[in-house]
C-alpha cells in the first residue's frame, strides 16, 4: 500500500493516543516523554506498533533521534520513501 | 569450597573452551537479521585478534581500555581481548536516551578520568556524541572505533595473567554520588562463577542459556558472558532494544534454543504479561525452562505469579523461578533461592517489622486483619561466603545480630571486591571490621537472606520504619501516575516533631481539580496499604525527577530538592534538552531500564 505524509500522519496519531496520558495535548512538537507522558517501555511499544502498521524495520540506531512526534513522522516517512512507498 | 574447585583466571577458561567447536555463542541482530554464531574455539581465536589489535595502540598489561559498545558481539570479542591481553577493561553503558545526554556526558567523563583510561573504543556514532571526552581525560590518548580494531590482523603477544590480577572494573552509577569502579580480580570472578554455576544454578554441560541483559552490567556482563565460558555453555544473546520492543522475541528464542536458564529483573516478566499477545504464544514451547532468575530489583511475588500463571499453558513451570540476591561489590552473586522450588515466602507480621525490627512469622491459618508483609526468601550463602546481619551502628561488626532481628546484611568471602579503584576513602568506609557493608537492610531465617529495603531510605515515623520502595509501589498503580516514576522519601526539620512523609510523582495531568483528586488517591491507596499517612503528594510534571545518566531516579536529589523548595521550579527534560549544544541526541538503552535493571534491592547504590 502506498502512503502519503497525511495518511502517515494520522496513523502515527492514532498508534500514539493510546499511550497518551490523560488530557495531555499531542502534537507534532509534543516531546513524547516530556510531554506526552510516555515512559520509556511504552515508547517501544510504540515503536513495535509502528514497524507492524508500516511493515518496516527502523533500527536501533534511528531510534535514538526519535524525540517529538515530528521526529517518529519523519523515520518513517524517510523509510516509506525510501522504498518507493510514499506518495507526496 | 569444594575439593573439586580449582580456580582459574577467565583467560584460563576461554582457553581451555577452545577446545569446543559444537557450543558457543550465538547473536541475534535485529536491522541486518543475521545470526552469527562463534563456537568456543571461535571466540578463543576473534578475542585474541582484538587483544592483539589493542597491543598494537600500545597497550599494555594493567593499562586500562574503556568500552562503549552497544552491539553486543563488539562487546563480547573487544573484552575478552582486552582480557586475553592483560588489559583492564572499563564497560560504560551507551548515551542515554530522551534528552539527557549533557548527564550522561558528565558521568562518562568520569568514569574514564577516574579509571585512567587510555583508549576508549566505541561506535562511529557515539564518538560524535562524545565530542570533547578526549580533551578533558588527561590520561586518554585515543578514541578508537571498534571497527578499525576489528579489521587489523596483528598476533596477540601472550601475556601471564594470573589469579590476583586485575580483572575489570565494574563502575556502579549511585543514585547520590559518582560513580564507583568495583575492582575485581580473577580469583573475584572464578570464586563467584563457581558459587552461581557450581553451587547455585548446579549447570550441567546440556544447559543452554538465553539473555537480553546489557553486557555492560553486572547480570549480563558475569551471568551470561563470562561465567558460560567457564561451563562452555551455548548462550543466545538478544540486543536489550530488541526485548523492550518484542518482549516475545525472548521467550521465542527461549523455546527455539530449547533454553533451559535465562534470568531478568522483575519488570522483565511484568512486560511478558503486559505485552506478549495470544497470537505470540502459540508454538512457544517454555518447558526446558529450568531456571527463570529474578534479581536486581525488588522483587513482587505477584508479578512472578502472573507470568507463571499466563505460560504455564505453554510449559513454564512456576517452580523454575530462582529469586537472587546480588551486587557488582560482591562480584555478582551473593544468594539464590534453592533450585526448582520456585519462589518462597516468608509472612510476617508488618508491625513488628516496621515498628522492633523483628521479622515474626504470621501462622499460616490467621487471616489478614493483622497486616502482614510478604518477604521474597533469596536463600542461603554459598559455602566460603558469608551473610551476617549487624545494627549499623556496629562500626566494627563485633555483635551479630540474632535470626529474625532486622538490620544491615554484610558480606565476607572470595567473591567480594579488593576495593574501589582509586578511592581509598570510599573504600574504607565501605567496610566494617573486614565485613562489607551493603547498605541493604534485611533478616535472616533458617540460614536464608530476606531484604526490606535500603538503609539509606528507611523513613522512620513514630519509631516505625518504612521503605520507601513499597510506598512507591503502591502509589505507582494510582491511574494518572507515571508509573515508576514516583520518589518516597522523608524530610526532618528542626522546626518539625517527627520526620515527615513525602511522595513525588511525575503525572501528565495538568488542571488542579484533577492533580489534586490525583493527590487523595495516592494517600489513599498508601494508607491503605501501608497504614501511614503521606504528609505531603507532590505531582510533578514527566520528566522533572532527577536521574541518574543510567536513568536511576535520584531519591536524596529529589529530598535535597524538595527541601530547598526548588522541585516545582525544576524544568522538564524537555528544556534541558534544548539547552544541549549537541543537536543530535543519542537514545540508549539503558534509559529504558531505569526504574528496573539498576535500580532498588540487589544493587549497591
Amino acid at each position: 500500500m502506498t502512503w502519503t505524509p497525511e495518511t502517515v500522519r494520522n496513523e502515527v496519531i492514532q498508534i500514539l493516543t493510546p499511550h497518551v496520558q490523560a488530557d495531555a495535548a499531542l502534537s507534532e512538537s509534543s516531546h513524547l516523554v516530556a510531554d506526552l507522558g510516555i515512559d520509556s517501555l511504552g515508547v517501544m511499544e510504540v515503536i513495535a506498533d509502528l514497524e507492524d502498521k508500516f511493515k518496516l524495520h527502523i533500527p536501533d540506531e534511528a531510534l535514538r533521534q526519535v524525540n517529538t512526534v515530528a521526529d517518529v513522522t519523519q523515520a518513517i516517512t524517510s523509510r516509506l520513501k525510501g522504498e518507493g512507498r510514499l506518495s507526496e | 569450597m569444594s575439593t573439586l574447585f580449582k580456580p582459574r583466571t577467565v583467560v584460563q577458561a576461554i582457553e581451555d573452551a577452545a577446545k569446543s567447536t559444537q557450543t558457543g555463542y550465538r547473536f541475534i541482530d535485529e536491522d541486518t537479521q543475521a545470526e552469527p554464531f562463534f563456537s568456543h574455539a571461535g571466540i578463543e581465536r576473534a578475542s585474541a585478534r582484538f587483544g592483539g589489535a589493542l597491543q598494537s595502540l600500545g597497550l599494555k598489561k594493567g593499562d586500562r581500555v574503556a568500552l562503549i559498545l552497544p552491539d553486543n558481539s563488539d562487546f563480547v570479542f573487544a573484552f575478552l581481548g582486552a582480557l586475553r591481553a592483560g588489559i583492564v577493561p572499563v564497560p560504560i553503558y551507551p548515551p542515554t536516551g530522551l534528552g539527557q545526554l549533557s548527564g550522561y556526558l558528565e558521568n562518562t567523563l568520569h568514569i574514564v578520568a577516574k579509571s585512567g583510561a587510555k583508549v576508549l573504543v566505541t561506535s562511529p556514532e557515539i564518538r560524535r556524541v562524545l565530542g570533547t571526552v578526549q580533551s578533558r581525560a588527561p590520561e586518554l590518548t585515543m578514541v578508537c572505533d571498534v571497527d578499525t580494531l576489528k579489521a587489523q590482523r596483528e598476533e596477540l603477544r601472550p601475556e601471564k595473567i594470573s589469579l590476583d590480577d586485575t580483572c575489570f572494573l565494574q563502575f556502579t552509577s549511585g543514585s547520590t554520588s559518582r560513580p564507583k569502579g568495583v575492582t575485581l580480580t580473577h580469583a573475584n570472578l572464578a570464586a563467584n562463577v563457581h558459587v552461581i554455576m557450581d553451587l547455585g544454578l548446579k549447570v550441567q554441560s546440556f544447559d543452554k542459556g538465553v539473555s537480553w541483559l546489557p553486557l555492560y552490567h553486572d547480570m549480563g556482563l558475569i551471568g551470561f558472558m563470562l561465567a558460560p565460558l567457564y561451563h562452555v555453555n551455548s548462550i543466545t544473546f538478544l540486543p536489550p532494544l530488541l526485548f523492550l520492543k518484542r518482549p516475545a522475541r525472548w521467550l521465542e528464542h527461549m523455546s527455539r534454543e530449547k533454553g533451559t536458564i535465562s534470568f531478568g529483573p522483575n519488570f522483565a516478566y511484568a512486560l511478558c504479561v503486559k505485552r506478549i499477545k495470544e497470537s505470540e504464544m502459540v508454538g512457544l514451547d517454555l518447558s526446558n525452562w529450568r531456571v527463570a532468575g529474578c534479581g536486581a530489583e525488588p522483587i513482587r511475588a505477584e508479578n512472578l505469579k502472573a507470568f507463571a500463571q499466563k505460560f504455564a499453558a505453554v510449559g513454564f513451570s512456576e517452580k523454575a523461578f530462582v529469586s537472587c540476591y546480588g551486587m557488582a561489590e560482591s562480584t555478582l552473586a551473593v544468594s539464590f533461592s534453592q533450585i526448582g522450588s520456585g519462589m518462597q515466602v516468608d509472612r510476617v507480621e508488618g508491625s513488628a517489622l516496621w515498628s522492633e525490627g523483628i521479622a515474626r512469622p504470621v501462622p499460616p491459618s490467621q487471616d489478614e486483619a493483622e497486616r502482614v508483609a510478604n518477604v521474597v526468601s533469596c536463600g542461603r550463602a554459598f559455602d566460603d561466603h558469608e551473610i551476617a546481619v549487624f545494627a549499623e551502628t556496629d562500626i566494627e561488626s563485633v555483635s551479630p545480630l540474632p535470626e529474625r532481628s532486622v538490620g544491615e546484611l554484610r558480606l565476607r568471602g572470595p567473591s567480594v571486591m579488593v576495593g574501589y579503584w582509586n578511592e581509598p576513602e570510599l573504600t574504607r568506609e565501605t567496610f566494617a571490621g573486614g565485613w562489607l557493608k551493603t547498605g541493604d537492610i534485611g533478616y535472616l531465617a533458617g540460614g536464608s537472606v530476606y531484604i526490606c529495603g535500603r538503609s539509606k531510605e528507611v523513613i522512620i515515623v513514630n519509631g516505625r520504619n518504612y521503605y520507601p520502595q513499597d510506598m512507591e509501589w503502591e502509589a505507582s498503580r494510582v491511574e494518572g501516575v507515571r508509573k515508576g516514576n514516583v520518589i518516597a522519601f522523608g524530610t526532618m526539620k528542626p522546626t518539625h516533631d517527627r520526620e515527615r512523609v513525602v511522595v513525588v510523582l511525575e503525572t501528565s495531568l495538568v488542571d488542579a481539580p484533577a492533580r489534586d483528586k490525583l493527590k487523595g488517591e495516592v494517600r489513599r491507596v498508601v494508607q491503605q496499604a501501608m497504614g501511614l499517612t503521606i504528609d505531603d503528594v507532590v505531582p510533578v510534571d514527566a520528566g522533572v525527577l532527577p536521574k541518574t545518566s543510567s536513568g536511576k531516579l535520584q531519591r536524596a536529589k529529589t529530598r535535597e530538592l524538595y527541601e530547598a523548595g526548588d522541585l516545582l521550579a525544576r524544568g522538564s527534560i524537555r528544556e534541558v534538552d534544548t539547552a544541549s549544544v549537541v543537536k543530535e541526541v543519542v537514545k540508549s538503552q539503558i534509559g529504558y531500564f531505569r526504574h528496573a535493571l539498576l535500580g532498588g534491592i540487589g544493587r549497591k547504590d
